[in-house]
């Protein structure tokens, strides 16, 4: 699967632009975070990567901005194992392993959309990132 | 020996006995956690018999930290008036090239992300640094400024000397407003979304000898990496409320990063962590049962940091074994909590400070003078009133939501307001209008008062400091707030007119 940032402008966010998609390329589309209200935003979607490809065509095509949201990064050499990141991760993708180093789960974290721990961390070992584009597109070609 | 061999049944032993035995390496050593489980499984006389030491640890933020420093003399020589290291402003209590730097001072360059605990941690790691200073001058240190770089072997002393450390619990925090709020407890999400704690619970020092029996003044100790002392109780020590704190000193040189780190509260400011361990010599069976104390024995209050007073409320009391489950209940609300300090590291001191007495490096020292168990922690005196909500708050004058927009403009003029606030058949807070949103309802043809109602609505309590209030109204942009109780009856209204009268003054 493929994290993609949909964004929606005023004009684009009154149509059911997703609910085509899914039905005209019969792809299973995962909505994780939405923030849209009437003057547009954006959507946090789950893409599988063989279809990529042609969802984001799709999505270019009814004019839709689609982008790639930055990853969230830990230097654990930086990590002070306190945990103060734990309980602000809405989808508990930081947790404490046997031996309490802090975990980060990448398929749970909802990446630059969130950011909830970047600010929260005493150490500054987390820091928001660009996505590696040709990693997605090259996933995509499997 | 010769008296163990007379009475074996002893039930005490003494620290030159236990050294005795480090030095044969015959000590019997266990971390706090390792203790615990020993007594639960053989008890307490097994315990005595077989443990002489028992190894705790901490390894958290400790703000009142700080390191003094003697540069030597330059010549020609200087005795500084103000001086920074890497843009930290440093303090100078003393004569001429001694400075002491704060863990909280912060760069001035980099506010909020480098500050003296950085500073620490790179002398420690042996990073060169910079040093700018400035001076009056005098007849006999004429120089009035300085510029050089130098690393910790150039300074003839770099001490670790905290005048706080090691609290022997601490309260976990919550936020009841309703925004993000950032504290020296770190992050707190609105609505008590989220908590945090600190301290090490059934490993920390202080509690694995809560009377004090073996520490004191003297004791030898881990301090971030190397040997170190107690040299009396921290500030705001307070043994009757288990808020016991240390004064500590150690020579930083020898000290390692793994254990004295950096750490930047966003919004709060810069700090130091430090790892401390204390070993429990086990003198008696009394000291067994001591050190034998559990997280589920060991409780801290849960306060609302939204509430921005000395006396914050109390609103539950925990254990640490609930704090460590990640997760603690308040009224009906759960809520997820995480430590600021880190339980890894602090088993890493215990375990550390283990194998140092295992191999005959450390020994252990009685306290001169026990740490004092009747001090008080007293609050400040203060000789200014300070204003609170209650003090310029006025009557609201309300409607309901069933009105017409035209009335709460008539309702508008004939009050001369810029604000109705808008309640339920309760009393309780349900929305606000301001002579704006008439403005902009009148524009729109808009005649209901549901169409036009701000029903999200910024508020204060009544003994909230005005300050706070006032603060609240510039972040948001607004120009008052609905002063509302813990059950949301709406008590009254603060607008910034109001505050700019009285602050004005």
């Amino acid at each position: 699967m493929a994290r993609v940032l949909l964004k929606f402008s005023e004009r684009t966010v009154e149509q059911p632009i997703i609910s085509k998609i899914i039905i005209d390329l019969k792809v299973p589309i995962n909505l994780i975070t939405a923030h849209v209200d009437s003057k547009g935003g954006e959507v946090l979607a789950e893409v599988p990567d063989e279809s990529l490809d042609a969802v984001l065509k799709a999505f270019r095509k009814k004019g839709v901005t689609v982008s790639l949201p930055k990853l969230i990064e830990v230097d654990m050499e930086k990590c002070l194992s306190c945990g103060s990141c734990i309980a602000l991760c809405p989808v508990e993708a930081i947790t404490p392993s046997g031996d309490l180093s802090i975990v980060f789960s990448k398929e749970k974290c909802l990446g630059s959309t969130c950011s909830a721990c970047v600010d929260a961390c005493p150490a500054r070992a987390i820091k928001s990132v660009k996505q590696n584009n040709s990693d997605v597109s090259a996933k995509s070609k499997n | 020996m010769e008296e163990e061999a007379l009475n074996p049944q002893r039930n005490t032993r003494t620290i030159g006995e236990i050294n005795e035995k480090i030095r044969k390496g015959d000590a019997q050593v266990l971390s706090a956690e390792e203790m615990k489980r020993l007594v639960e499984s053989s008890g307490v006389e097994v315990a005595f018999k077989e443990v002489d030491v028992v190894t705790t640890g901490t390894f958290g933020a400790m703000c009142s930290s700080g390191a003094i420093i003697n540069l030597g003399h330059s010549d020609p020589p200087i005795k500084i008036d103000n001086a920074w290291i890497n843009n930290v402003p440093i303090c100078h209590p003393g004569a001429a090239v001694d400075l002491y730097i704060g863990a909280t001072a912060m760069s001035e360059k980099q506010p909020f992300e480098y500050g003296g605990g950085h500073l620490i941690e790179d002398l420690v790691n042996g990073e060169e640094v910079d040093l700018k200073a400035v001076a009056y001058g005098t007849d006999c240190y004429p120089r009035t400024q300085l510029s050089t770089r130098l690393t910790k072997n150039e300074l003839n002393q770099f001490y670790l000397l905290n005048f706080r450390n090691c609290y022997q619990r601490y309260n976990c925090a919550v936020n009841s407003r309703d925004e993000t709020i950032y504290t020296y407890m770190g992050k707190l999400l609105p609505r008590m979304k989220n908590g945090t704690f600190s301290g090490a619970g059934e490993l920390n020092p202080l509690m694995n000898d809560p009377d004090y029996e073996t520490i004191g003044m003297g004791t030898r100790i881990f301090l971030g990496g190397a040997q170190g002392y107690v040299i009396g109780e921290g500030t705001q020590h307070e043994a009757q409320s288990q808020n016991g704190t240390l004064m500590v000193r150690g020579d930083a040189k020898k000290m390692n990063t793994e254990f004295l780190r950096g750490a930047a509260y966003t919004r709060y400011g810069t700090t130091l962590y430090v790892g401390l361990g204390i070993p429990i010599p086990i003198l008696n069976q009394g000291l067994v049962r001591k050190t034998a104390i559990r997280d589920e024995e060991i409780f801290t209050n849960v306060v609302d940091y939204g509430v921005p007073r000395r006396d914050r409320p109390k609103l539950a009391k925990v254990s640490y074994k609930e704090l460590k489950s990640g997760s603690v209940t308040v009224g009906q609300q759960k809520i997820r909590v995480s430590s600021l300090s880190s339980l890894k590291t602090a088993r890493k001191v215990a375990s550390t400070l283990k194998t140092w007495i295992d191999n005959g490096e450390f020994f252990l020292s009685a306290p001169v003078e026990r740490l004092p168990l009747d001090t008080v922690f007293k609050p400040m005196k203060q000789v200014e009133a300070t204003a609170f909500v209650a003090n310029v708050m006025q009557k609201a004058v309300t409607c309901k939501e069933t009105e017409a927009v035209s009335d709460i403009a008539k309702r508008i003029v004939t009050k001369s307001v810029n604000h109705i606030v808008m309640i339920d058949d309760a009393g309780k807070l349900a929305g606000i209008v301001t002579s704006w949103d008439i403005t902009r309802a009148l524009a729109e043809e808009k005649t209901a008062l549901a169409d036009i109602v701000t029903r999200h609505v910024f508020t204060a309590k009544p003994d909230e400091p005005l300050e706070t209030a006032s603060k609240r109204m510039a972040q948001h942009h607004i120009s008052a707030l609905a002063v509302i109780n813990s059950e949301k009856k709406v008590l009254g209204i603060v607008t910034a007119e109001d505050v700019s009268k009285l602050l004005g003054r």
